[in-house]
């Protein structure tokens, strides 16, 4: 702590603290263009220019330290002289065309003009002018330097938070232009956080381009729905349209950074395709309906079911309110276990999965992993899956020197700030995880003497464990003795522990391990749909009620339920928000199921291939019009609230599913309109939700602070134990002969499963699918980048377009589950996620 | 007087390591190698020599700033980017007698402990760099660069790394920027380059003509280097006068000779014996001095006390019948130029003010020009990032302090008071 003096009061801040930070604490406005937090400070705008008694220039408080003895005026008549002059500067090469600027009404230049600027202007020579119109930058961005304050926010955002870097100073002096090389359009993430940090019209979002003047915008917090980092963000409507979706800085632990689909997939709300009106099979057709009709065909039709050929898929995507009462539902009036949330993983996969990664041990904030001295990021796609989190390691691990360690099959934007990568065959996470924890292990051998899986993975032997994972010893003796060297170690691990569930156990051992050996880990599950964590935690499992508490009678799951309806013994099946015929690892099985099941309800927000199928169609609604909670991977509860109306007759989701509630326990238990109400029972019966706090959600943070973790779930006492799961994906691979390439999915960087499909903005991003080997694969085969190629395995063959990636595993290919016209699926055996494939030229 | 930098200058092929060598070069390099290093480092102190770049800056204490630390790799950097306008007494040392230079860097490579010495020479200096090149590859092949140099234990790679013809790069933060490839732009201090430099490890900066004293002082010692001139600024300088004088050229003198001494002894005396009427004394950022002020000893402190600065020493002399305003706009049209644009006060600021200069001296000036030109220069004087922007102010207060008439008399009358 040092003694410092701002404006003559007397204070004690910690030492190191920026003068700027100090004085933002202390409640004096100092404005800044070029100064945020999360970037690397360069003092440049020298807006925030301030005093220190004693010395002969003004210092900028954004990048000079405080120091013992220092005393600071934010306010004297130098420093409003110096902040209105930096204003008239800006002002002078600055457009000033305020009136046809999409930024007007909300322009950072425009208030600080307002607040302290000089209110008339000396200038009258004629302007610097960088070009004539605006020009496109992307499908998204659209750009006029005329009006940059050359904060460069843009360029540092894009290098040092996205880790793209293509964008950058271009020219000195006035003609000094943040833009691409060459201003030709970007070869970019199109995630748009240039337009974010822009603090005036320079980067503009080109969708929303003359759509509305701020003032005229009606907004709602929410969080993007896509996958489960649970970014902030705040829509906006005009006339009953969503517009927008930004991020707001320090706000949520995304602050102002979203990704692609978190600010550009907002428009599937918009889509004219939304289910309006309920339908209802008459006479083999579906027609349109009354509500009534629907709730009493509803009625009858699950009123004729056994409970045991009763079944529930419902969305992950849904809120925890929603997915609860659907739980409930189920598991109460309808006397049925077979309810399930994960559609592509089984039941099994899951509880491993959650054991693997301790999340009955509650909520742990990503902040707090990425607080260690090593990070090891495995089984998943990170910068693809999960682009914020990828942005937040990136941030981290360059600004405190995190040792970042990869494994993955792929390539990823992330290995350029990892000190080690490791690159895997596909669906052997198992065996690398488990001859590291063999290595591990090591020392501790009485610890893990009567583990089953241990002494499974040690009677395999660790070179045979690193000859499968294609990862040599050496390699993985170097990731653990970087494990070795850190007394903290988080752990990132994703969804292809659910693809190929055989790894979970390895990776519980490493953990196991790893605690042994004294050190701290924190592990954070990394998910692909918003609410799949706060899904499992709602009992919307066959396995597992609330809070991973164990059912007495274990129900279906999805798979199951499907294999019993082939087979004709499904009487009725509920699908809130999934779309199976589609998404389900054998759509055409899943399509001859469900066409046996007596009674199909479907509700959705849009027709699907799934709900073609129904007996009754509920038409729902998009997260912009409802109200809800979501919780993310990490465990943090967070709300959304409804801007939009429902469209046509659509009802909430939560309305619906109450009212079908209502109708079978047969009383009006449930207020059909609330979602607070059912929070509150969440809170009340689900012991980890008891005490998350949602009011801190919406507010906007202290600066450099992202974190509430107030809003995380707490532990709970459920004990999950590690399913056995008899390895699928080698014998896969075995029985499909090696053909040249394993061919494995996940998603797609500008996809989320299907719905983003419904979003024109994204679906401008790419055209048709791609299939995306190592360069060096391509080049063997003599195959360039943007070729067609035929991707044959034994069940299906496409056409696609090649695309090669970096840093991909030789051998690797890898189709996102997100196209319609090549669905992956139809590559693999029902329920499996590899397959070998043979790629040539068309 | 004994020349210290220009000795060689004008001997046949000087160039050549051999004739350097025969005229006495590659001793001190040998006697210092088998110094401590905090011995030299020392002398330099003891020697007072501060940095000819334009600061002043006593060049012993800035190598003293560099850790210790053995493990730690350090560089040297020479600031061979002489942008500054009027300024051309660097090169005469690298096209003539490069390897006073390159001794120079051994020297102080040895004694900072760093393993890496890189020449950053201004781009147009295609010359200078090519003799800098074949002066490097003759010291590897006799051993003089390389491993163990000279049969020490010292290992030294030198390397020229030539600008892209930014002025701003000879301020070293940017020169550093530039050399690690990045743009060229001043990078902020703290840290400064002495803890965290090039690739963020202890750097010294030291310019051509600084680097170049030092074989001297290792060979005669602090006490003969402090004798030449005033105590506190010893040493001899490289004048380099352009202008209106009748022997224009660069004169090693030593330091604190008057400038009516340099003009009218050395240079001798003004073109065509027409009235002296100002003088840039230190390149274009040193404010201009009147004939009344030419009696001021040539040393960094007397320069301070008049309200201007030694800067590179590069004086311009100007005659009467020159335009101030002229002057004044060409110098800020230079400025604006080579503003690199990060901060704002100098890349808008510096921009302004040229604007309003080309409009006074083409003729359109307004009243309450002079006013806003005085109060620009308040807006961006000590506000920008580095000194660039203070450099284009304080070229245009002496301007405006001396001849603020001539600037009144064109906003009036549309026309220059000189000529009529």
């Amino acid at each position: 702590m040092v003694n410092i003096k701002i404006n003559g009061k007397e204070l004690k801040v910690e030492a190191g603290k920026l003068i700027l930070d100090a004085a933002r604490d202390e409640g004096h406005d100092i404005p800044t263009f070029c100064y945020q937090a999360d970037l690397m400070g360069i003092g440049s705008c020298r807006m925030c220019l301030i005093e220190i008694e004693g010395q002969k220039k003004l210092q900028p408080s954004c990048i000079t330290p405080v120091m013992d003895g220092m005393s600071i005026l934010t306010d004297s008549p130098t420093v409003v002289s110096a902040r209105s002059s930096m204003l008239e500067f800006l002002l002078t090469d600055h457009a000033l065309d305020c009136p046809v600027c999409d930024k007007g009404g909300e322009c950072e230049l425009q208030d600080m003009v307002y607040k302290h600027g000089p209110h008339t202007g000396r200038h009258a020579e004629p302007k610097h002018r960088h070009h004539g119109k605006d020009y496109v930058l992307s499908p998204v961005i659209i750009k006029n330097s005329n009006r940059c304050v050359q904060c460069t926010k843009c360029v540092r955002v894009c290098s040092e938070i996205v880790g793209v870097g293509v964008l950058g100073s271009i020219g000195r002096g006035i003609h000094q232009e943040e833009t691409s090389f060459f201003k030709t359009y970007l070869d970019c993430d199109h995630c748009g956080n240039c337009i974010e940090v822009c603090p005036v019209g320079c980067f503009m979002r080109l969708p929303y381009r003359y759509t509305s003047r701020s003032w005229d915008l009606k907004s709602a917090d929410s969080i993007c729905t896509y996958c489960a980092t649970g970014c902030r963000v705040v829509i906006e409507e005009r006339d009953g349209l969503l517009v927008r979706s930004r991020a707001q800085l320090g706000v949520g632990l995304n602050s102002e950074t979203l990704c692609a689909r978190g600010r550009f997939g907002y428009d599937i709300v918009n889509s004219d395709d939304r289910l309006t009106t309920p339908m209802v099979k008459k006479y083999g057709k579906l027609e349109p309906a009354t509500w009534e009709e629907a709730f009493g065909a509803i009625r009858k039709g699950f009123r004729s079911s056994s409970p045991a050929r009763t079944g529930g898929l419902i969305s992950p995507r849904m809120t925890n309110e929603e997915i609860y009462l659907f739980s409930k539902l189920f598991k109460g009036p309808l006397q049925s276990n077979n309810v399930d949330s994960s559609m592509r993983w089984s039941p099994e996969a899951v509880e491993g999965f959650a054991a693997a990664t301790s999340m009955t041990a509650g909520g742990v904030s990503i902040f707090d992993c990425m607080d260690s001295q090593s990070v090891f990021v495995v089984g998943t796609q990170l910068s693809d899956e999960n682009p914020v989190v990828d942005y937040i390691v990136r941030r981290i691990s360059n600004a405190n020197g995190v040792q970042v360690a990869i494994a993955s099959s792929r390539g990823m934007k992330l290995d350029s700030c990892a000190s080690q990568t490791l690159r895997h065959a596909p669906a052997t996470e198992g065996d690398l995880l488990g001859a590291a924890a063999l290595l591990l292990a090591d020392k501790d051998a009485v610890r893990f003497a009567g583990n089953a899986d241990f002494n499974s993975i040690k009677a395999t032997g660790i070179d045979t464990l690193a000859a499968r994972s294609g990862v040599s010893r050496s390699e993985i003796e170097a990731l653990v003795s970087s494990f070795g060297s850190s007394e903290t170690v988080g752990i990132i691990a994703g969804t292809e522990f659910l693809r190929f569930p055989e790894g979970s156990a390895s990776l519980a051992l490493v953990v196991e391990a790893l605690r042994g050996a004294g050190k701290k880990v924190t592990v954070i599950p990394v998910l692909d749909r918003c609410n799949q964590r706060g899904a499992w935690e709602m009992g919307a499992h066959p396995g597992l009620g609330t809070a991973y508490s164990r059912e007495g009678v274990k129900g279906l799951g999805f798979a199951g339920m499907m294999n019993t309806a082939s087979e004709g013994k499904l009487d009725s099946i509920y699908i809130v928000g999934e779309n199976p015929v589609v998404e389900y690892g054998d759509g055409n099985f899943a399509r001859d199921a469900i066409g046996k099941v007596g009674f199909v309800v479907v509700q959705d927000t849009f027709m699907t291939e799934t709900a073609a199928l129904a007996d009754v169609i509920l038409p729902g609604v998009t997260f912009a019009e409802k109200d809800g909670t979501y919780t993310n991977q990490e465990g943090r509860v967070q709300s959304i609230n409804r801007l939009l109306p429902p469209p046509g007759d659509a009802k909430r989701d939560l309305e619906i599913i109450s009212t079908i509630y209502n109708i079978f326990s047969g009383t009006d238990d449930v207020p059909v309109k609330k979602s607070a109400g059912i929070f509150a029972e969440i809170r009340e019966k689900v012991s980890t939700y008891a005490k998350v706090d949602l009011s801190f959600n919406n507010e906007k943070n202290t600066f450099n602070d992202l974190d509430n973790k107030e809003s995380l779930v707490g532990g709970s006492s459920a004990s999950l134990s590690m399913p056995q799961v008899t390895g699928s994906a080698a014998s896969s691979l075995a029985s499909d002969g090696h053909a040249g390439f394993t061919l494995v999915t996940g998603n797609h960087l500008y996809h989320s499963g299907r719905l983003s499909l419904r979003s024109e903005i994204l679906g401008g991003f790419i055209k048709g699918a791609i299939v995306e080997i190592s360069e060096e694969d391509a080049d063997r085969l003599g195959i360039t980048s943007g070729e067609k190629v035929t991707v044959a395995g034994s069940r299906y063959k496409a056409e696609l377009v090649l695309k090669t990636r970096k840093g991909s595993a030789s051998g690797v290919a890898f189709i996102a589950e997100n196209y319609n016209d090549v669905p992956v699926h139809k590559f693999f055996r029902r329920g499996e996620s590899v397959a070998s494939v043979k790629i040539a030229r068309s | 007087m004994e020349k210290i930098l220009l000795k060689n200058i004008d001997k046949p092929e000087a160039y050549k390591l051999e004739n350097y060598v025969a005229n006495g070069g590659y001793k001190s390099i040998r006697k210092a190698l088998e110094m401590e290093p905090d011995h030299i480092i020392q002398m330099v102190k003891d020697s007072n020599l501060r940095g000819r770049g334009g600061a002043g800056f006593p060049a012993g204490l800035k190598w003293s700033f560099i850790p210790k630390d053995p493990t730690l790799q350090k560089y040297l950097c020479c600031n061979a980017d002489e942008g500054e306008p009027g300024t051309f007494k660097d090169r005469a040392i690298m096209d003539k007698d490069p390897h006073l230079l390159l001794e120079g860097m051994m020297i102080t490579c040895y004694a900072i402990g760093a393993s890496i010495g890189y020449v950053y020479i201004r781009g147009e200096f295609e010359y200078g760099a090519s003799m800098l090149e074949a002066a490097i590859d003759e010291a590897y092949e006799k051993g003089f660069l390389g491993k163990d140099i000279f049969g020490s234990d010292f290992s030294l790679d030198l390397y020229v790394h030539r600008g892209a013809g930014a002025y701003i790069c000879g301020e070293e933060t940017a020169l550093l920027e530039s050399l690690e490839g990045g743009r060229g732009q001043p990078r902020k201090k703290p840290p400064f380059p002495a803890l965290a430099g090039l690739y963020a490890k202890p750097t010294v900066i030291n310019n051509v003509e600084t680097l170049g004293c030092i074989p001297a002082i290792l060979e005669k010692g602090p006490e003969w280097f402090k004798a030449i001139g005033p105590e506190k600024s010893p040493g001899t300088r490289i004048c380099g006068v352009s202008g209106h004088v009748k022997k224009p050229g660069l004169y090693e003198l030593p330091m604190g000779v008057p400038l009516r001494e340099l003009i009218f002894d050395h240079c001798g005396g003004m073109r065509g014996n027409k009235p002296l009427k100002a003088v840039i004394p230190g390149g274009v950022s040193a404010p201009m001095l009147v004939e009344a002020d030419i009696d001021t000893p040539m040393d960094f402190d007397s320069m301070a006390a008049k309200g201007t600065m030694l800067g590179s020493s590069a004086v311009i002399v100007m005659e009467e019948g020159t335009c101030m305003v002229k002057v004044a706009y060409i110098t800020s049209r230079f400025f604006s130029h080579e503003s690199c644009g990060k901060c704002t006060p100098c890349r808008e600021g510096t921009s302004w003010q040229t604007r309003v200069l080309h409009r006074i001296e083409h003729g359109e000036g307004r009243p309450g020009d002079v006013e806003l030109l005085e109060s620009l220069c308040e807006n961006i004087f000590g506000r920008t990032f580095c000194p660039l922007g203070d450099g284009a102010v304080m070229a245009l207060r002496g301007a405006l302090k001396h001849f603020k008439e001539e600037f009144v008399y064109h906003i009036q009358h549309k026309k220059c008071m000189v000529d009529s």
